[in-house]
C-alpha cells in the first residue's frame, strides 16, 4: 500500500519539476491544480444538481428555472412535479417501471445462463476451433446492430403471427431480440475470471467421478459468483438503459420501458414539462446511481479485469 | 495448442460418457426444438419469406448436430448462446448482406407479383361508368353507408364491404320531402350539419363489395370505381385504365416507366447487383455528404476518446493523492457514468436550449452572447464533443485509477536511482505501462464511439441540416450511421434500406478491422493459445 501510494505520488508529481522546494512556483503550481479540480468538479455536477433543481422547481417550466428554486415553502411545493407526472394520464409511470424490471431481469437470467455455460465451456475444453469462434463471437457482435434493426424487426414481424409472445410490440419478442448480444462480451469476461481457477479442482472432481454438469453446478459456480454478480449487473443496467431497439419494437404506450417512455414524454413537449421530465429523470435515474456507486469496486473490476491483466 | 491438448481430451471425453436417462433427455428436448422450429419454418416459408425458413432449419439442424455428434460435446454447454447468435446475429448479418444488394426500400418492398396484386387494389372512378345521386347516412356505431339512386328510378342501400341492394322506394320506409328514407336498416340519414363534418371521411371509403365498388365524385355524384392498374404479360408492362399510358416492367431496377420516364406507384424488389456499393464510391467521388459524415464520424470518435482518457487520467492522477473526502469526491465524479446514457443527453438537450437553457441564458446575460448551437456546425460539433467528455471522462477516471495502482511502485525507485525527474517518469514509465492495460479499452471506445447513435439523435437529430444535399435530410453533426438510419428509417424522404444496408456492411468491415487490429495490440491470441 505505502508503495503504491508512493508511486502515485510520483506519477502525480509529473506536473511540477521535482526538485523545487516549497517555493512560490510549487504554490502556483498547487493554486492551478485545485482551480482545475474545482472547475471539473463543477462541470461534472452542475448538470445534475440543475436536474434536481428542475424536479423540484413548483414552476416546472424550462425558462422559469433558477439554480436555487423560487417558491419553495415545504415538502410540498418540492413534490409538485413528481405529482403532476404521477397523475398524468399520459403517463403511466409505475407501468413504465414494472416494464423496465421484467424486462431487464428475465434477460439478465437468461444472459447470466447461456454466458456462464459457453464461458466454461471455453475455460475447460479444448477443441479445434476454439479460438478461432471465440475471435468470432466477439467479430459478429461488432455489426451495427442500429443496422441489423431492419431485420429484426422482420424477423419479429414474421414470428408473431404463430408465437405471439415473441412478436413485434411484446416483452418477450424484445427479450429475445437482446439474447443476441448476450454471448459476446459476457462470455469473454467470465472466461477470463474461469480461467483463474485452478483446473486442479475440476480434475480432482472428475476423478472422483463426478460429471462435467456436477463439477459445473457444485463446484466452479460458486466460486465465480464475483464475476456472475458484475455480469448480472452490467447486463441488469445495460437492458435497463437500452432505448434504440425498445422504441422501435414497443409501439403501445403500455408497454413501453421506462427510458422509451421518458424519452417520448419529452419529444412531446420538452420545455414546458421540463419540470414533469426532470422528476422522471430523478426518479428512474437515482436507484441506478446508488447501485453503480454502491458496486463500483467490482463493476470497475470486472471492466478492467481482462485489460489490466494483459 | 491441440497437440499439447490431445491427451487431456481423451481422458476428458471418457469421463462425459453419458447414461441412458441423459441421453433421452437430450433426445426429448433436441426433438422439442425440432418441432418447433419446423412448424414455424413451414408456415413462415408458406408466408413467402423463404431466407428466415431456410435459415430456422439451418439452425435446428445446427443443434441436433451439436448434440449427437460425440466429438463436438464441448459445443453442446453453448447450444442455447449458439443458437441465439445465429438467429439473431447472424441472420441479420446475412440478411443485410443480402438486402445490400437489392433495391429493397421504399416503393420496391414487395416481390413483382405481390406488386402488381397490389396495384390492383387501387381503384379510380371512372367518367362513363354508372353515376348516382347520393345521400349519406350514418348508424349508431358511426359506420357510414349510402342511398343511391340511379336516375331511372333504381334505389340501393350500399354498406362498405358488402355488396349494393336493390331496395325499391315503397320498402324503404318513411320517406322525406326529397324522397329519401329517414332512416333504414338502424342506419339514419344525415342531417346537413353532420353531413358537412362526414364529407372528407366519406369520400375516403369505398362502398359496395369488390364487384361492384361505388365511391363518392363530387358532392351531388356517386359513381363506380374501376380498377385503374391492369398488368399486360404479353407485354410484361402495368397499364393505367384511366390514361391508356403503358408502363413496360424495367427489370434491372424493378420498376414500372412508362415512355416519358415517369414510373407507376410500385416498384418491386430485384437484385441490383453491385449498383448499391458503387453508389457510395460515386457519391464520395462527387462531393456528396458522404465524405463529410464519414470525416466527422472519424474525428469525434477521435476526440471523444482522446479527451476522455486525457480529462479521465488527469483526474485520476490529481485525486490519488489521499485527501480527506478524496473517496467520496470520486464517488460523485462518476454520477455522470452511473446515470443512464439517454436520461443524461436529454438533460444536456435541454441546457443546450437556444431560447430557455441555462447555458445560453446564463451566456446571453454574461457576454451578451452565446453559442448557436442549432444553426453554427463548429458550435454543434463542439456541445456534441463536451456533452460526450462529460459522459465518458468518468469512466476513463475509474478504469486509470485501477490501472495506476497495479504498475509496481518498484519500478520508480529503479528510475530514482537513474535520477529520472517526474516528467521523465510520467511520459517513459507511467504512460507506456498505462496504455498497456488501457489501450484495448481506449479502442474499444473508439468503436463504440464510430457506431454512436444515441448521443447524435437524442442530443441535436444531427442538425444543423446541411444546405443542398438530397433526401434525407443531412445534418452536420450526423455519423455514418444516423446518416444511414435516415435511408434505413428516415421519416419525410424515402427509405432505402439496400443503400443503407451497403453503408452498415462498409461500417463493418472497418470497425470489424478495428477489433481485430485490438487483438493483435493486446496480444490476447497469443496469450489464449498458451495458457487460457
Amino acid at each position: 500500500m505505502a508503495n503504491t501510494l508512493k508511486s502515485q505520488g510520483s506519477a502525480l508529481g509529473a506536473i511540477r519539476p521535482a526538485q523545487s522546494g516549497p517555493g512560490a512556483m510549487s504554490i502556483a503550481v498547487g493554486a492551478l491544480r485545485l482551480l482545475f479540480i474545482v472547475v471539473i468538479i463543477v462541470f461534472t455536477l452542475f448538470p445534475v444538481l440543475w436536474i434536481i433543481s428542475a424536479a423540484i422547481n413548483p414552476a416546472g417550466s424550462m425558462s422559469s428555472q433558477t439554480f436555487i428554486p423560487q417558491g419553495v415553502d415545504s415538502v410540498d411545493d418540492m413534490l409538485v412535479n413528481v405529482r403532476a407526472l404521477l397523475e398524468d394520464p399520459q403517463v403511466p409511470f409505475w407501468t413504465w417501471v414494472l416494464n423496465s424490471l421484467v424486462v431487464s431481469s428475465i434477460t439478465t437470467l437468461l444472459t447470466l445462463a447461456i454466458s456462464a455455460l459457453s464461458a466454461y465451456s471455453f475455460s475447460r475444453f479444448r477443441f479445434t476451433g476454439r479460438r478461432q469462434l471465440l475471435v468470432t463471437i466477439l467479430l459478429i457482435q461488432v455489426f451495427p446492430n442500429l443496422l441489423a434493426m431492419v431485420a429484426l424487426y422482420l424477423l419479429l414481424l414474421q414470428i408473431g403471427p404463430y408465437i405471439p409472445f415473441l412478436g413485434l410490440n411484446q416483452h418477450g419478442g424484445l427479450i429475445l431480440l437482446y439474447l443476441g448480444g448476450a454471448m459476446g462480451v459476457n462470455t469473454w469476461l467470465m472466461k477470463g475470471f474461469f480461467d483463474t481457477i485452478p483446473r486442479d479442482i475440476d480434475e480432482s472432481a472428475m476423478v472422483d467421478g463426478a460429471t462435467h454438469w456436477q463439477t459445473f453446478v457444485q463446484l466452479i459456480f460458486p466460486l465465480v459468483r464475483p464475476v456472475m454478480a458484475v455480469v448480472a449487473i452490467l447486463a441488469f443496467v445495460g437492458t435497463l438503459n437500452e432505448f434504440v431497439l425498445a422504441r422501435i419494437i414497443l409501439q403501445d404506450r403500455e408497454k413501453w420501458t421506462l427510458m422509451v417512455g421518458l424519452f417520448n414524454f419529452v419529444e412531446a413537449e420538452f420545455s414546458n414539462d421540463w419540470g414533469k421530465f426532470a422528476a422522471g429523470a430523478l426518479m428512474a435515474a437515482t436507484p441506478v446511481v446508488i447501485l453503480y456507486i454502491s458496486l463500483q469496486k467490482y463493476i470497475v473490476g470486472g471492466l478492467t479485469q481482462g485489460a489490466v491483466k494483459g | 495448442m491441440s497437440a499439447a491438448a490431445a491427451p487431456m481430451e481423451s481422458t476428458r471425453r471418457t469421463s462425459s460418457s453419458t447414461s441412458p436417462l441423459e441421453l433421452g433427455f437430450r433426445l426429448l428436448i433436441i426433438g422439442l426444438v425440432c418441432a418447433i422450429a419446423f412448424w414455424l419454418a413451414f408456415n413462415i416459408f408458406r408466408d413467402g419469406n423463404v431466407f428466415l425458413a431456410v435459415s430456422l432449419v439451418v439452425i435446428a439442424l445446427g443443434v441436433t448436430v451439436i448434440n449427437l455428434r460425440p466429438e463436438l460435446w464441448p459445443l453442446r454447454w453453448m447450444t442455447p448462446g449458439l443458437a441465439a447468435i445465429a438467429l439473431l446475429a447472424v441472420y441479420p448479418i446475412l440478411y443485410t448482406v443480402y438486402v445490400a444488394f437489392t433495391n429493397y426500400g421504399t416503393g420496391h418492398r414487395h416481390t413483382k407479383e405481390q406488386a402488381i396484386a397490389l396495384m390492383g387494389n387501387e381503384k379510380f372512378l371512372s367518367e362513363g361508368g354508372t353515376s348516382y345521386q347520393w345521400n349519406a347516412m350514418a348508424n349508431a356505431a358511426g359506420e357510414f353507408a349510402l342511398w343511391l339512386r340511379d336516375g331511372q328510378g333504381g334505389t340501393f342501400f350500399a354498406q362498405p364491404g358488402q355488396p349494393l341492394r336493390a331496395v325499391p322506394v315503397d320498402q324503404a320506409g318513411t320517406l322525406n320531402e326529397d324522397g329519401i328514407p329517414t332512416s333504414f336498416e338502424g342506419y339514419n340519414l344525415l342531417e346537413r350539419r353532420e353531413f358537412a363534418q362526414a364529407l372528407r371521411e366519406l369520400q375516403t371509403i369505398t362502398f359496395g363489395d369488390a364487384a361492384n365498388p361505388v365511391g363518392i365524385r363530387s358532392r351531388s355524384e356517386a359513381g363506380a370505381f374501376e380498377q385503374r392498374w391492369i398488368f399486360d404479360s404479353a407485354q410484361n408492362a402495368m397499364v393505367n385504365q384511366e390514361t391508356g399510358v403503358v408502363y413496360p416492367a424495367d427489370e434491372s431496377r424493378g420498376s414500372f416507366v412508362a415512355a416519358d420516364g415517369t414510373e407507376a406507384p410500385l416498384g418491386y424488389w430485384v437484385p441490383i447487383g453491385l449498383s448499391n456499393f458503387t453508389r457510395i464510391f460515386n457519391d464520395i467521388g462527387i462531393s456528396g455528404p458522404l465524405v463529410r459524415v464519414f470525416l466527422w464520424t472519424i474525428a469525434f470518435a477521435f476526440f471523444s476518446v482522446i479527451t476522455s482518457f486525457a480529462l479521465g487520467l488527469g483526474m485520476a492522477l490529481l485525486l490519488d493523492k489521499a485527501f480527506p473526502g478524496v473517496r467520496i469526491l470520486k464517488s460523485l465524479l462518476i454520477i455522470p457514468y452511473a446515470i443512464p446514457g439517454m436520461i443524461s443527453i436529454l438533460i444536456w438537450r435541454g441546457m443546450l436550449n437556444e431560447n430557455v437553457g441555462i447555458i445560453s441564458t446564463s451566456m446571453q446575460n454574461w457576454f451578451g452572447w452565446s453559442p448557436p448551437f442549432s444553426t453554427d456546425p463548429f458550435w454543434a460539433k463542439f456541445a456534441i464533443l463536451l456533452v460526450n467528455l462529460w459522459l465518458s471522462y468518468p469512466y476513463f477516471m475509474l478504469i486509470c485509477s485501477g490501472a495506476l495502482q497495479s504498475i509496481p511502485g518498484s519500478i520508480y525507485e529503479a528510475a530514482d536511482v537513474d535520477g529520472a525527474n517526474s516528467w521523465t517518469k510520467f511520459w517513459k514509465l507511467t504512460l507506456p505501462l498505462l496504455l498497456v492495460a488501457v489501450g484495448p479499452l481506449l479502442i474499444a471506445s473508439f468503436t463504440y464511439n464510430f457506431n454512436n447513435f444515441l448521443l447524435i439523435e437524442a442530443l441535436f437529430k444531427g442538425g444543423p441540416a446541411m444546405v443542398g444535399t438530397a433526401a434525407p435530410p443531412v445534418g452536420h453533426t450526423d455519423n455514418l450511421i444516423s446518416y444511414t438510419y435516415r435511408f434505413a428509417f428516415g421519416t419525410g424522404g424515402r427509405q432505402d434500406y439496400g443503400f443503407a444496408s451497403a453503408i452498415a456492411i462498409v461500417i463493418f468491415f472497418i470497425v470489424g478491422g478495428l477489433t481485430l487490429f485490438q487483438f493483435r495490440f493486446t496480444k490476447r491470441l497469443e496469450e489464449m493459445g498458451e495458457g487460457g
